[in-house]
This record gives structure tokens, sequence and C-alpha cells, in this order.
């Protein structure tokens, strides 16, 4: 493993010697994909665990015009960031000189560039929509005003098949590399990116079903692997701990 | 010169990539990719994007063919790769370029899934689910609002009417794509003034006139026009769009 004075030495010379201020919240996954790659880089930061009602209006709508997390401010820059997928791109580019979770050039590196935009564009959204007709449903059975508008069964459905399809895909592709990552070798940025979501079939709210794991380790078994291996690392295993001591803390 | 093989149907993920070849008069090669047929999951086409999806390019220029999948990744990789005057880019780790690419990121996690749903349960679900299109009509009209607000913030701090930077850039292309399908998710672009400006210039643009007509004509607004072409425009859609996820569906059982 790079040590730390290495691993956060910027290419452009710089030097993460401020705590970069990551705005985060327990229950959306995304923040944590950030927190991840912050822990894997040594990147020293602080978290502000912020409520719901304070993301659509200032000062935050100044930090991301579309009012959600994460974001960060680098005061080693001086950069203001937001979305998840952009962001974790910068910090590689700017702290993860020894490429130790990317590629400096080469196939590889526009690789993992794709899977990172699949996971931004195709694995979070759909998990998302699972998560809310998951949660919408739940929320609706002691309330009978909401009786009349009952059957959004096909919605559910509409997502979980979503779920397979991604995790099939995922699935394939390591079967047909025989490798352990999406990309070359190495775990990069691309697969860790599709961890947070992830939690949310392995642990509460479970958006599959408590039973699903069983399902996914029998007929995603490249996947099910795939997913053991991050999350036995030690910087996501900090992530998650982190996650659920903010829940249970309240927030 | 370029040879870039473009796999593509007439789509708004598709039409952002050839309206990025055709900005950068870069010479590709049009691959039609019949949706109806699942083209996109046969094998060969699974070895240029397992994903099963398009866009997709596979870049032949260098010797080494380069895949390339995912819209984002596209956009950034072809302007990486030739847009060296940065023309519509800007260069690499500059503070535009991670403000480009957050917007990038954005329309792909935000504008293209969202309205995406929308088409899905207005146009093509077979039994309509009222909760389900207000829901994503309405997150669709959530994000033109945030399009239109940071628009106006840039017009008004002399940035022009664009994303980022001052300039016309893959930022404002890949919102373009699927802001101009909007009536298509029955979404209406009447209450967003900046956007609907913005969208009229990006029209006019000689390779956005281009793009759009890849890789067939783009007649879905002409259909629109009339009551009789948008039911046989939907009609026609709806039957390949829900065959793909019959399939997907059976797959996965």
């Amino acid at each position: 493993m790079a040590s730390i004075v290495q691993s956060v030495m910027g290419s452009a010379g710089v030097k993460a010697e401020k705590p970069i201020k990551l705005y985060s919240h327990p229950g959306g996954p995304n923040p944590w994909k950030v927190a991840i790659i912050l822990n894997e880089l040594g990147i020293p930061y602080t978290t502000e665990l912020m409520d719901f009602g304070d993301l659509k209006k200032e000062p935050f709508e100044s930090v991301n015009p579309n009012g959600r997390v994460p974001a960060i401010e680098d005061p080693n820059t001086g950069l203001k960031l937001w979305e998840s997928g952009a962001i974790i791109e910068y910090l590689l580019e700017t702290y993860d000189t020894s490429h130790a979770l990317s590629y400096a050039s080469g196939s590889e590196k526009w690789e993992a560039k794709c899977w990172l935009h699949f996971q931004t564009s195709g694995q979070g959204p759909y998990f998302g929509q699972r998560a809310w007709f998951i949660l919408l449903t739940s929320a609706r059975r002691g309330l009978s005003q909401y009786h009349s508008e009952k059957n959004l069964t096909s919605c559910l459905d509409r997502y979980g098949n979503e779920i397979r399809r991604v995790l099939g895909v995922v699935d394939a592709h390591l079967k047909k590399t025989g490798g352990e990552y999406l990309v070359g070798d190495k775990c990069t940025f691309a697969d860790l990116a599709f961890v947070p979501w992830h939690w949310l079939l392995t642990s509460p709210p479970h958006i599959m079903g408590e039973g699903f794991g069983k399902e996914w380790r029998e007929e995603y078994p490249q996947a099910w692997a795939w997913n053991e291996r991050l999350q036995a690392r030690t910087a996501v295993a900090k992530a998650r701990e982190d996650r659920q001591a903010a829940m249970q803390a309240g927030h | 010169m370029a040879d870039i093989d473009l796999y593509t149907a007439g789509t708004p993920n598709g039409q952002k990539i050839s309206c990025t070849l055709e900005e950068l008069g870069l010479k590709y090669t049009v691959h039609k990719i019949d949706i109806a047929k699942n083209v996109q999951k046969e094998d060969w086409f699974l070895e240029i994007n397992p994903n099963g999806r398009i866009p997709a390019i596979v870049d032949k220029t260098s010797g080494t063919p380069q895949r390339v999948f995912e819209g984002a990744a596209i956009q950034l990789y072809l302007c990486a790769t030739y847009d060296t005057q940065h023309t519509i880019s800007f260069p690499y780790a500059s503070a535009e370029y991670w403000e480009m690419l957050s917007w990038l990121t954005w329309m792909q996690s935000g504008i293209g899934p969202m309205q995406g749903q929308a088409n899905h349960f207005y146009r093509y679900a077979p039994t309509k689910i009222a909760y389900a299109i207000t829901r994503y009509q309405t997150e669709t009209k959530r994000l033109y609002q945030v399009l239109n607000d940071r628009l106006e913030a840039q017009r008004g701090a002399g940035q022009g009417l664009w994303l980022v930077g001052g300039k016309y850039s893959i930022a404002d292309l890949c919102c373009f794509s699927w802001v101009n399908w909007a009536e298509w998710a029955g979404v209406e672009t009447q209450g967003f003034a900046a956007v609907r400006t913005w969208l009229e210039v990006i029209q006019r643009r000689p390779a956005v006139r281009r793009g759009v007509e890849v890789p067939e004509r783009f007649a879905m607004k002409e259909a629109m026009r009339t009551r009789e072409g948008e039911e046989e425009y939907a009609k026609h859609h709806s039957n390949w769009v829900m065959q793909g996820m019959k399939e997907d569906e059976e797959k996965h059982k």
C-alpha cells in the first residue's frame, strides 16, 4: 500500500493538507461513495450531515444548484463540486497520483470511466426508484386515505427487474473476463462506486426483501463474490460503520 | 483522419453522440441498432457494451480499437482525444472542466433516468398509473427548473445562456438532447423561459441539425403536431420498448 504522504500528493502538486468538507446524509447512499474514496486515499475530511430541509435553499444551493448531497468543498484547491460521479473523478485526478485506485492511461483508463458512468446512470437511479416505491408502499400500509391508489406492484416489479438486470450485467462481465474487479487486475474507483447501493439490498431497508441475498448468491455468483471482496475492504467497512453510527444518532 | 464506429438509435442518448461527432467534424460510420429486434443484447454487441444499450463507439483511429460505452464517457473520450482546441469542452482538470463534468453527471443520473421513467409510464406502460406518471413528470420539471435557474444565473453573471464557462459545451449538448424530447414525456416547457431560448439556439446549430437525423429521420416533433400522428408514432415506439422489456423480464425471472 502506498504511503499516506504519497497517496495524498496530487498530480498538480496539490497536497491534501487541509481537510475536505463533505456534505452528506446517512440515508442516501451517494454521499458514502465519496466517503469510501476519501478513506481509500487517506485524504483528511470532515463530514457535515445535512437535514433534507436545508438542501434546497441557501447557503447550500450555492454549493450544489441541484440541492442534493453529496457535495464537497476542497480548501486545498478552492473548488466546490457536486454530483458523486464528478466528485470521484476529481478526487482521483487531484490526489491519486500513485494510481492506487485508477489507471493513468490506455484502455483501462477509459474502461473505468465507462463503468463509473454506468453506475451513476444505470445502477443508482434504478435502485433508488425501487427504494422509493418500497418506502412508499410500506408507509401507506396504515394510511387508509391512500387506499384508492393501491396497485403499485407493477412499479415495484419494474425496478426489481432492473436491479436483477444490473447485477446480471456485472456478473456476466466478471465471468467473461475472469477478473476479480471490473477493470484490469485491481480494485478501482469504478468498483467502489457500486458499493453503497448494495447496502440497501443486504441490510435494512432490504429493498428486494430479506431473502434476496440467497438469490443474488445463486443467480449472480460472480457479482456476489465481487461485492464480498469490496465490502471486506477497510475503507468500505469504515464508511459503512460511520453511516450506521450517523443513522443511530438520529439523523 | 478519425475512424470511428457509432452504434446508435434515434433516441435522446443516441442523438447526443451523433451531435457531438458532428460538432467535432469527425468521420464516423453509423451502425443502426434495431432495438425492436433486441440487437443490443446480441453477443457481438455486448463485446462493445456489456450493458447492452446504445450508444457505444469503437474508435479504430489509432490502430488499437478502443470501445467506449455510456454517453457521458463517450463525450468525454471524444473531447479528450479530438477537441484539442476546446471548441465544445474545457482544458482537462480546469475549474470549468469539473463544473462541466458535474452537469454531465447530473444529466445522466437525473434528467435522463427521470424523463425516461416519465416516457415509460406516460407512453409505454400498458396500465396507466397516475401516481407514477405524476411522480416522474414532476421530477423532470424539477430538474428543468434547476437547469432554468442555472441558465438565468449564468446570463445574469455575464456568462451568456450556457451552463458552464460562457460558451456552448457538451454539458449543454447532453441536457439539450433530453429537453428536445420534452413533449414526448408529456412535459411542458412553457414555464421555463431561459430553457426555451437556450433550446431554440441549440436546435439551430448546423451540427445539431445533422446529428439529430442520425441514424434515421427525427420524426417525433413533426408527428406530435397532429393527434393521429402522435398516436401512430406512440404505437410504433411502444411496441419495441415493451418487447425489449418483456425479454429482459423473462431472462431474469
